[in-house]
C-alpha cells in the first residue's frame, strides 16, 4: 500500500527517457491487441444481424442500432441465466469459503489420528477434475438425484483441494504465539479459529474467495454436464449451447457474451489490486 | 510439511499444567477431526467416490440409464488400447499442449517484463493483459469463432488475408491455440509479474555497481530469479492444456472440427459417455487420462525435488 | 475512517449476508426464475433443434398457439442442433428431469431407447386433438412405431436439394422452356452444366456450394450418390457388411472431382456465396426460406440423379415424449395438444421448405402454389436413409465415424479408395459393437422394431 503511493509521487516525477517512450508506444500497441476482440465484440453487439454478416466485414457499425440488447433481453433466457450464475457462484464461493478455511485450519493447527494420510489422499485430488473424472462424477450426481439441479451444479465444485492447500499454508505461518495466549485465557479450538484466526487471514480468504468466484463464474465443463434443462443454466452455458431459435445471430451472441464477461471485467477494474493479488497469490502457491 | 505439521502440540505442552489440560482435552479426533469433516464429506461425495465409482465402471458395460451394468473384465481396456480414435484425439491434446505451453510461457514473460518496465499506467497494461482471463471460456471462444469464421471475419479482414481458419484440419488447431494464447496468457502473465516485483532492487543496484549492462542484468539475474516460476507456470500450463475441452468445443460448434483435427480427449471421452452412452467405456479411457495426469504431475513433483536437493 | 466508513461497512455486510441467503434459498427452490414467475399455468416445457428460418416458422407456431391457448404456458428451448442436442435430452431422461415435449430426427427415435428415455404416445389424446393414423403415408407413420406402440409424431420430410440460380443458369443456356433446370442424368452431363455454369457465373465466386468440411453434409450427399448407385450397407439379418467399396470409390471420386476441378472454394460459406452470385448450391431444404428471404430467382431439384437413379437423403422431423417417470395429467395433455396443433398447421412449416407429414396439408391449394417447394415436392417419393440399425440417424454414431471419412477424401487428405475401404472397416466394426442401452448387436435386434 505505502510503497505504491511512493511509487506513485515519485512516478509523475520521472521524465520521458526514450527507452521510456519506446517501451510505452510498444506497450499501447500491444494492449490494442488484447483489447481489439472485445472491443470488436462490443461494436458488433451495435450493429443490425445483416451488417454483423456482411462480406466484407468492417469494425464500426454504420448504423448504431440496440436491436441486438434489446432482442437479448426479450427473449428472457439471458436474465434467468444470470440469476443463476451468480446463485451458483455464490452458493460456491461461500461454501468453499467455509469449508477449505476450517479444513486448512485442521490440517494445519490440529491434530488427530490418520491426519497426515487424510492430508496426502486430499492433496492427489488436485490431479482430479470434472475434465478428468467427468463421466463418472455425472454417474455420481444422477444416482444422487441431483442432475438438472442446482446443487448438482454447486456441490460438485466445492471441494477444491487446491484452497485448501493454499489456506493451509497460511494458517501454517501464522504465529503460534497469537494461539497460545488465548487458549491460556481458556479459549478453545473454535473461538481461537473464529476470533483470532479469521480476521487474521481476511488477505488469504480475499483471495480464495476471488479466485473461487471468478473460477466458478466461468465454470463450463461441469454445468455443461449437470444440466440440460435451459432454465437452469448459468451464462456461459446457456450461450454456448442454447441458441437462439433464430439461427446463429452474430450481433446478439456478441451481446450475451459481453453481459456475462463485463461484470467480472468491471469488478476487476474496481477492485484491481485484491484480484491481482488474490491470482498471484493463489497461483504462487502451487510452488 | 508433515513434520511441522506433527510437532503442532510441543509449544504448547510447554506451558503452565491447567492451560495444557485444557489445549490438550479439546485436541484429539474430536476437534481437528471436526474441522476437516465438512470439507472430507463433499470431497470424499465429489472426489473420492467418483474416482472409485470410475475405476468400477470401467470394467463394466454400463450405460447411460445408471442401470443394468455386468462386469465385463478388461474389455474396455483391451478395446481402448486398440482405439485409433482415442489415440488419436490424445494426440490432438498434446499436439495443443506442445503449441500451447512454449508460446504462453515466453509470451507471458515477455508481457511481464513489458508492463514491469513501463514506468506510467501500469493498472492499463495490467488490465488489457489480463481482462481475457476473466471472460467465460464460451464467450472467448464465441468471440474468435466469429473473428476466424471466413468471409464475415475480421481476423482474416483485418490481416488481408483469407485463410480458412476453421474448416481447414491444417489450421483447426491453430485458430485454437491462438485463442487459448489470448484467453489465458494474462493468468501466466500475472504470475510472472509479481515474481518480477518480488525480485529484490539491492541485487540490480549491486550489479549496476558492478557496471553489468541491461542484458546482463537480465541473464545474470532476472532469468535465475525466474526460475521457479516458470516451472510453475510451464507445470499448470501442461496440465490444463491436456485437458483442453472448452474452446475448442466452442469453436467448432461442438463437433470435432474439419476431418477430426480438434477433437481433443475429453470430448472424445465425454462423446463416448454422452453421446454413445457407453459410460462403461468412457469410464475406462477417463482411467486411462487419470493416469496420464497423475504421471505428470507427480513427474513434476520429482523434479522439483531433486531440483531442491540438488539446490540443498 | 470514522463513522460513514463504519456504515458503508455495515451496509456492504448486510447486502452481503442478503446475497448469500438469498442465493442459497433460490437454489433450494431449485426451478430457476422461468419456472417460478409461471406456476400458476400449466407449463409445456418444448426443447428443440430448430434454429434459422425453421427457428422463425416454429416461433410463429407456438405464439398463434399461444394465442389460441391462453391456459398453456409454452416454454420453447432451442438448443444447439446435432449430437449436443441429443446427448441432452437423453442426459435428461436420464436423470428424470425431461422436459414435457421435444423434437427428434426419426431415424435416431429407435437407437434412443423407447420405453426408456421416451413415453408412447396417448392416441386417444391425439385424436382428441385432431390427429389420426389416417392423416400420414403409413411407411412414415410406421417408422414412429415400436412394439406397436407410437414413439414419434412425424412432422415432416426434409431432404436435401441442388440449388440453382435462375439468373446464372438462363445465361449459360441451362433452363428449360419450364424455366427450370434442364434435368442431368449422368456424371458428365453434371460436370458439363457445372462448366457452362462457370463460364457465366460472377468471377471470384465459388460455382457449387457443397460444404465440402461438413461431415453431416457430406454424410448426406454421400448416402444419396450412393443409393442412386444401387449401394446397400448390410444384408437383411445384419449379420454381414453388403458395402461395395468400389461403388462408394465412384461416389468419393465424383465429390472429390468438384473440388479438383476447382468448382469449389473449400471453406467458403456456401450460403453468402449462393446469395452473392455463385450459380449452385446443395443445402437442405431448410435454407428456402434464406433463399426466398434474399429475394433470389432460383429454383431447388433433389441432387441430380447423376448415377442414373432418383435418390436424394431425407430425414424427418417428429415430435417424442422423453421419459417422465410421473408423466400424465394438464401438462401431459398440453404436451398432446401443442405436438397435433403444429402438425396440422403446418403449412407455415412447409414454407420453411419442409414437406409436410401431415397429408391434409400436403394436398391443399396453398401448398401447392408454393416454390420451389413443387418443384421438389416428389423427392418424397425417391428416399435415400441410413440402413435401419441402431447406431443410424440423423448425426448418429455411424454418421459421427464416416462423415469424417467421406470429408478427408473430398478434401484430399485421403484418396477416395483407401477412403472406401475405411468406410468399410468400420461398418464391420460398428456392425458387430453392442448398443450399450441393451446390449445387443445390429444382428441381435439391437433396439430396433
Amino acid at each position: 500500500m505505502s510503497s505504491t503511493q511512493i511509487r506513485l509521487t515519485t512516478r509523475t516525477r520521472r521524465p520521458w527517457t526514450p527507452s521510456q517512450i519506446v517501451l510505452t508506444a510498444l506497450g499501447a500497441v500491444v494492449s490494442a491487441v488484447f483489447v481489439a476482440p472485445v472491443a470488436a465484440a462490443l461494436f458488433t453487439s451495435f450493429k443490425s444481424e445483416a451488417e454483423a454478416a456482411e462480406i466484407p466485414p468492417h469494425w464500426l457499425p454504420q448504423d448504431w442500432t440496440g436491436q441486438a440488447w434489446q432482442a437479448l433481453f426479450e427473449t428472457g433466457n439471458i436474465t434467468d441465466w444470470f440469476v443463476n450464475s451468480l446463485v451458483v457462484s455464490v452458493c460456491v464461493t461461500t461454501v468453499v469459503l467455509l469449508v477449505s478455511a476450517l479444513a486448512g485450519y485442521g490440517f494445519a493447527r490440529t491434530e488427530f489420528r490418520g491426519k497426515s494420510v487424510l492430508m496426502g489422499v486430499v492433496m492427489s485430488g488436485l490431479m482430479i477434475s470434472p475434465a478428468v473424472l467427468g463421466v463418472p462424477l455425472f454417474t455420481t450426481v444422477q444416482q444422487m438425484g441431483m442432475v438438472d439441479t442446482y446443487w448438482g451444479m454447486i456441490l460438485p465444485q466445492c471441494a477444491p483441494a487446491a484452497m485448501v492447500y493454499i489456506l493451509y499454508k497460511f494458517f501454517q505461518g501464522i504465529p503460534r504465539e497469537l494461539e497460545e495466549a488465548a487458549f491460556i485465557d481458556g479459549a478453545g479450538r473454535w473461538r481461537v479459529f473464529f476470533t483470532i484466526i479469521l480476521p487474521l487471514s481476511r488477505p488469504s480468504l480475499a483471495a480464495v474467495g476471488i479466485f473461487t468466484f471468478i473460477a466458478s463464474w466461468n465454470n463450463f465443463l461441469w454445468p455443461y454436464m449437470v444440466t440440460n434443462n435451459p432454465d437452469l443454466m448459468t451464462m456461459p452455458n446457456g450461450i454456448a449451447t442454447v441458441m437462439n431459435s433464430y439461427g446463429i445471430q452474430w450481433a446478439q451472441l456478441m451481446a450475451g457474451g459481453l453481459m456475462a464477461g463485463l461484470p467480472l471485467i468491471i469488478v476487476f477494474v474496481f477492485f484491481q489490486r485484491q484480484i491481482v493479488a488474490g491470482v498471484a497469490h493463489t497461483g504462487l502457491a502451487g510452488q | 510439511m508433515t513434520t511441522s505439521a506433527q510437532t503442532v502440540i510441543a509449544p504448547a505442552r510447554a506451558r503452565t499444567a491447567t492451560a495444557t489440560a485444557t489445549v490438550r482435552r479439546k485436541e484429539g479426533f474430536q476437534h481437528g477431526g471436526w474441522f476437516v469433516a465438512p470439507f472430507v464429506a463433499l470431497f470424499a461425495l465429489f472426489v473420492i467416490w467418483p474416482l472409485l465409482r470410475g475405476i468400477w465402471l470401467s470394467f463394466t458395460d454400463a450405460n447411460i440409464s445408471g442401470e443394468g451394468a455386468s462386469f465385463i473384465g478388461l474389455d474396455n481396456y483391451r478395446e481402448a488400447l486398440d482405439d485409433p480414435m482415442m489415440w488419436d484425439s490424445l494426440g490432438h491434446s498434446a499436439y495443443f499442449t506442445l503449441l500451447v505451453v512454449p508460446c504462453i510461457t515466453v509470451l507471458a514473460f515477455l508481457l511481464a517484463m513489458l508492463a514491469h518496465h513501463i514506468e506510467r499506467g501500469k493498472w492499463i497494461w495490467r488490465l488489457c493483459f489480463f481482462a481475457p482471463f476473466l471472460l467465460p471460456s464460451t464467450v472467448a471462444a464465441n468471440m474468435w469463432q466469429w473473428l476466424f469464421t471466413q468471409g464475415i471475419g475480421l481476423f482474416n479482414e483485418t490481416l488481408g488475408i483469407d485463410t480458412p481458419w476453421l474448416t481447414d484440419k491444417s489450421y483447426a488447431m491453430l485458430a485454437v491455440v491462438i485463442e487459448t494464447l489470448w484467453w489465458t496468457v494474462g493468468f501466466s502473465f500475472l504470475l510472472y509479474l509479481a515474481a518480477l516485483q518480488g525480485i529484490p532492487a539491492h541485487l540490480y543496484e549491486a550489479a549496476k555497481l558492478d557496471g553489468a549492462n541491461a542484458w546482463h542484468r537480465m541473464v545474470h539475474i532476472t532469468l535465475p530469479m525466474l526460475r521457479t516460476i516458470t516451472g510453475l507456470v510451464v507445470a499448470l500450463q501442461v496440465l490444463a492444456s491436456l485437458q483442453l475441452f472448452d474452446q475448442a468445443v466452442v469453436m467448432m460448434d461442438f463437433g470435432p472440427g474439419p476431418e477430426l483435427s480438434t477433437r481433443s480427449f475429453v470430448q472424445y471421452t465425454l462423446e463416448q459417455g454422452f453421446t454413445s452412452y457407453r459410460v462403461g467405456y468412457a469410464s475406462a479411457v477417463s482411467i486411462i487420462f487419470f493416469v496420464i495426469i497423475a504421471v505428470v504431475a507427480l513427474a513434476r513433483m520429482w523434479l522439483l525435488r531433486t531440483r531442491e536437493e540438488a539446490t540443498r | 475512517m470514522g463513522r460513514p466508513g463504519l456504515n458503508r461497512r455495515h451496509l456492504l455486510a448486510t447486502a452481503g449476508g442478503l446475497a448469500v441467503a438469498g442465493s442459497f434459498g433460490f437454489a433450494a427452490l431449485g426451478t430457476g426464475a422461468d419456472a417460478l414467475a409461471s406456476s400458476a399455468r400449466t407449463r409445456v416445457r418444448y426443447w428443440n433443434l430448430f434454429s434459422g428460418g425453421d427457428g422463425a416458422n416454429m416461433i410463429a407456431m407456438l405464439d398463434a398457439f399461444r394465442k389460441e391457448t391462453p391456459g398453456i404456458d409454452v416454454k420453447d428451448s432451442t438448443l444447439q442442433w446435432g449430437n449436443p442436442f441429443y446427448t441432452k435430452l437423453a442426459m435428461a431422461a436420464a436423470g428424470n428431469r425431461a422436459p414435457e415435449l421435444g423434437v427428434m430426427h426419426l431415424g435416431r427415435v429407435a437407437g434412443f431407447s423407447p420405453g426408456r428415455l421416451l413415453d408412447p404416445w396417448d392416441m386417444d389424446l391425439l385424436a382428441k386433438y385432431g390427429v389420426r393414423q389416417e392423416d400420414y403415408h403409413p411407411a412414415l407413420w410406421n417408422r414412429g412405431v415400436i412394439d406397436g406402440k407410437l414413439y414419434a409424431l412425424p412432422l415432416d420430410i426434409h431432404v436435401q436439394l441442388c440449388f440453382y440460380r435462375k439468373d446464372v443458369l438462363r445465361k449459360a443456356g441451362l433452363l428449360g422452356d419450364d424455366g427450370r433446370m434442364i434435368p442431368v442424368t449422368s456424371t458428365t452431363e453434371w460436370f458439363d452444366v457445372l462448366k457452362k455454369a462457370r463460364q457465366a457465373q460472377k468471377k471470384g465466386l465459388q460455382t457449387i456450394g457443397l460444404w465440402t468440411n461438413d461431415q453431416n453434409f457430406q454424410w448426406w450427399f454421400f448416402v444419396a450418390f450412393y443409393t442412386q448407385l444401387g449401394g446397400t450397407w448390410f444384408d437383411d439379418a445384419n449379420t454381414d457388411v453388403t458395402f461395395d467399396a468400389d461403388k462408394a470409390t465412384q461416389v468419393l471420386e465424383f465429390l472429390r472431382r468438384h473440388v479438383t476441378d476447382g468448382y469449389v472454394i473449400p471453406g467458403a460459406p456456401t450460403g453468402e456465396q449462393f446469395i452473392n452470385g455463385a450459380p449452385f448450391t446443395w443445402e437442405g431444404n431448410w435454407s428456402v426460406p434464406v433463399f426466398s428471404g434474399a429475394k433470389l430467382d432460383y429454383g431447388a431439384t433433389p441432387l441430380p440423379p447423376v448415377f442414373g437413379r432418383q435418390a436424394t437423403h431425407a430425414e424427418s422431423h417428429s415430435f417424442v415424449l422423453p421419459h417422465q417417470a410421473g408423466r400424465g395429467g394438464a401438462p401431459n395433455e398440453a404436451a398432446h395438444r401443442l405436438a397435433a396443433y403444429i402438425v396440422r398447421h403446418a403449412q407455415q412449416w412447409a414454407a420453411g421448405g419442409h414437406i409436410p407429414a401431415y397429408t391434409p396439408t400436403l394436398s391443399t391449394d396453398a401448398y401447392k402454389k408454393l416454390t420451389p417447394q413443387n418443384e421438389y415436392v416428389q423427392a418424397m417419393d425417391h428416399q435415400a436413409t441410413e440402413p435401419k440399425v441402431w447406431f443410424a440417424g440423423s448425426t448418429g454414431i455411424l454418421a459421427q465415424d464416416l462423415g469424417p471419412i467421406v470429408v478427408s477424401s473430398t478434401m484430399g487428405s485421403a484418396r477416395p479408395d483407401a477412403a472406401a475401404r475405411r468406410m468399410k472397416d468400420r461398418l464391420a466394426t460398428l456392425l458387430a459393437s453392442k448398443n450399450p442401452m441393451d446390449g445387443q448387436t445390429a444382428a441381435q435386434g439391437g433396439a430396433v422394431a
